[in-house]
């Protein structure tokens, strides 16, 4: 069974399996009515206006489309056209929910909705990574990334949904803590041998705490790091100590221990379940500050999507990124670095959920700048940073040859730009960046490793 | 009734109607919508003054297009300063300017140009034409037909229109001015009564994308 190569919907590629999007299962009937209540106000709440906004006014002027990544590293090939993609899901809501469409289809472009053309919207929503660098250049902010993310709503809903961001994903963390299903024992584990190979490389042993109550600052990573990308922890865990400020990290013990948030790419019901578990956690912990480590749909989801969702009195606590801190501590002298430890040339990846979605330009690179010697920009960078296709759960994908989907468009941009620094080291402040880095820089074959900012900041620091 | 009756006495009355009332209740359902969570784009401008110059040089020099998508920048900007201008026309032509119907003409040759030079670009550049569909055409060929039937009429040129808009105010409108503007006339009622349902409101829309959205509320 698993040597078949699924049948085509859209493109080459197949993320959503069979189990998954049941082709050939009558559907559309479903989706309407999921659709129906994604655009009433009261159901919808959360992003009905840039929504509703983003069907009704898009000017067609193609504006998106020459910033797009995926369309632009494709050729220009039509399906991949942000407006295409935006106007599969447009069509049926101006044939079923528009009277012009209703009166006049052939006018306004608005057409039936049949199980084929939904097999194909489910995976083209799956080829757009919500990086949001259309929306920001369109002349009228209209917003593809809002549609894709409200599309893939929708077919939740009537459950189609990639099973690395649902069972595996939102559904593992809230039943275990954490979406890589550690348990705590495992955990406890990891972290002892965390402090063994700092004291390994380092030479001298710190203590890491956790599930410390009370504490001034629990700093949450995505667990997923623990196991791929340990030394961000052990690098955030240094300067934790360095800076000698009351600190821990948390075990699944006291909840949830793992600070993505997969409800922020596909589900706002999934969404709001796992930030609720965030914030009970670090009420329960008693908790001054959140700091959310090296995640950039965390820091998103923690720092902004929040703030309407959960009002503040019931979130006792301040949420924070690491790279803050560690710009801050970096500032007032609190951590003291030599950059001559870092000798490599350095260049840095904006994160489209911590730039572009989160305002956080300034203090990677002030760090950076302050513990690397030679640091270089990469072109472009900041609000016009190109996603390294890694985002929306891209990272986590592989299914259906997707990784070649990834390697071939966003990577294959990545790549180039990259390259061009002619940097030794990228450095990044986001999980899924840095797995997709791990896959570019070994798919493009280019002479550099990624590192965490925290990594590079503990590599540095003297004591 | 005789048709000439109906556009010059009483469409304009349900065309400005039907705009200011259509947009209007367009503005408040939109502004009565259920704030949405966080979704900034930045950096973005805080204060107003910056945004107000963010705005401005955005609705001036369409700066998007510009620097993202060049080849719409120029018919695109031709076709927004003839709106701008024909918007100014009106209310110079109002106040008595003598010099309004120049602004007025230079608006309706800017639109026009404007206007068929987008339908061109939209035609003939192969992956515009596959987003469009055909209300795309049919909005800019409105617009063209407007240009063109107020610019070879000479109703732009012509500065005892003021006088007939000002007797729409007493009620009593005169009649004969406008015997032989029957058709702008009524193209541009029915253009005013068709801004406010289409994306051509788009003026209105940025409000929200940009002051509720992309920029949003936070500071
Ligand atoms: S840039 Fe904006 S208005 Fe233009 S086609 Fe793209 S989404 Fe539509
Ligand atoms: S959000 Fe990013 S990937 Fe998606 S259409 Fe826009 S630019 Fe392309």
């Amino acid at each position: 069974m698993s040597a078949a190569v699924p049948q085509k919907v859209f493109d080459d590629y197949r993320v959503l399996p069979d189990e998954v999007l049941k082709p050939g299962q009558p559907r559309v009937e479903k989706f309407l009515q999921a659709m129906r209540k994604s655009l009433q106000q009261k159901e919808n709440w959360t992003f009905w206006l840039p929504y509703i906004l983003s069907l009704d006014t898009c000017m067609k002027c193609g504006t998106c489309a020459e910033v797009c990544p995926v369309y632009q590293a494709t050729g220009r090939r039509e399906i991949y056209h942000p407006v295409f993609r935006a106007d599969m899901l447009r069509k049926i809501y101006k044939r079923y929910f528009t009277l012009p469409g209703r009166l006049f289809p052939w006018l306004v472009g608005a057409e039936d909705l049949t199980e084929e053309k939904l097999d194909a919207l489910a995976e083209s929503v799956y080829r757009c990574t919500i990086c949001r660098r259309c929306s920001y250049v369109c002349p009228v902010a209209i917003d593809n990334g809002v549609i894709v993310r409200e599309a893939r709503k929708i077919l939740d809903e009537i459950g189609i949904a990639p099973g690395e961001l649902k069972e595996k994903g939102t559904r593992l963390q809230l039943k275990v803590g954490n979406a890589t299903g550690m348990p705590t024992a495992a955990f406890l584990d990891m972290v002892e041998f965390l402090e063994d190979e700092i004291e390994e490389t380092r030479g001298y042993r710190i203590k890491i705490p956790v599930d410390k109550e009370g504490a001034e600052y629990l700093l949450m990573h995505n667990a997923g790091d623990y196991l791929a990308f340990a030394e961000t922890v052990m690098g955030a865990a240094e300067v934790m100590h360095a800076a000698g400020v009351d600190w821990t990290l948390n075990s699944p013990n006291t909840g949830i221990n793992d600070a993505v948030n997969y409800g922020v790419f596909y589900s706002d019901v999934e969404f709001s379940a796992v930030i609720k578990a965030h914030v009970e956690t670090a009420r329960k912990l008693g908790i001054k500050k959140l700091v959310v480590g090296e995640c950039g749909h965390a820091f998103e989801a923690l720092k902004y999507l929040i703030l309407r969702l959960i009002p503040p009195e019931e979130r006792p606590f301040e949420v924070i990124s690491i790279l803050e801190l560690e710009d801050r501590w970096l500032r007032e002298g609190r951590l003291k670095v030599d950059p001559q430890k870092n000798p490599e040339p350095v260049t840095f990846h904006d994160s489209c959920k911590l730039g572009r979605l989160g305002g956080m330009f300034e203090e990677p690179r002030r760090i950076l700048k302050a513990c690397c010697p030679d640091f270089r920009e990469m072109t472009p960078n900041r609000e016009m940073s190109l996603c390294c296709g890694g985002g929306s759960g891209f990272a986590i994908m592989e299914k259906g040859g997707f990784l070649k989907f990834r390697m071939e468009t966003y990577g294959r941009l990545k790549a180039e730009q990259l390259k061009a620094t002619g940097a030794k080291v990228v450095a990044c402040a986001c999980s899924n960046c840095k797995a997709q880095f791990r896959e570019i820089i070994n798919y493009h074959k280019l002479p550099m490793r990624y590192a965490g900012v925290s990594e590079l900041l503990a590599n540095a620091l003297v004591r | 009734m005789d048709l000439g009756y109906l556009i010059a006495a009483i469409m304009p009355y349900v065309a400005v109607a039907f705009f200011v009332f259509g947009l209007g209740y367009k503005i408040i359902f939109w502004s009565k919508a259920p704030v949405n969570l966080h979704w900034e784009l930045f950096p973005y401008p805080h204060t107003v003054s910056e945004q107000l110059k963010e705005m401005l040089t955005e609705v001036f020099t369409l700066r998007s297009l510009y620097l993202f998508n060049r080849k719409f920048w120029l018919p695109s900007l031709m076709m927004h300063y003839g709106i701008y201008l024909v918007v100014t026309w009106l209310v110079v032509l109002l106040l008595g300017f003598p010099f309004a119907p120049y602004l007025g003409m230079l608006g309706g040759v800017l639109a026009l140009a404007g206007s068929f030079s987008l339908l061109l670009l939209r035609l003939f550049i192969d992956e515009v034409r596959k987003i469009s569909v055909p209300v795309e055409y049919f909005n800019l060929i409105f617009i063209f037909l407007l240009a063109l039937s107020s610019l070879f009429t000479g109703f732009l040129a012509d500065f005892q229109v003021r006088f007939y808009l000002l007797s729409l105010f007493t009620l009593k409108p005169a009649l004969s001015i406008v015997a032989n503007y029957h058709v702008p006339l009524l193209l541009l009622e029915l253009f005013l009564i068709y801004v406010p349902f289409t994306r051509m409101a788009h003026f209105a829309v940025k409000f929200f994308t940009y002051h509720k959205i992309k920029w949003g509320e936070l500071h």
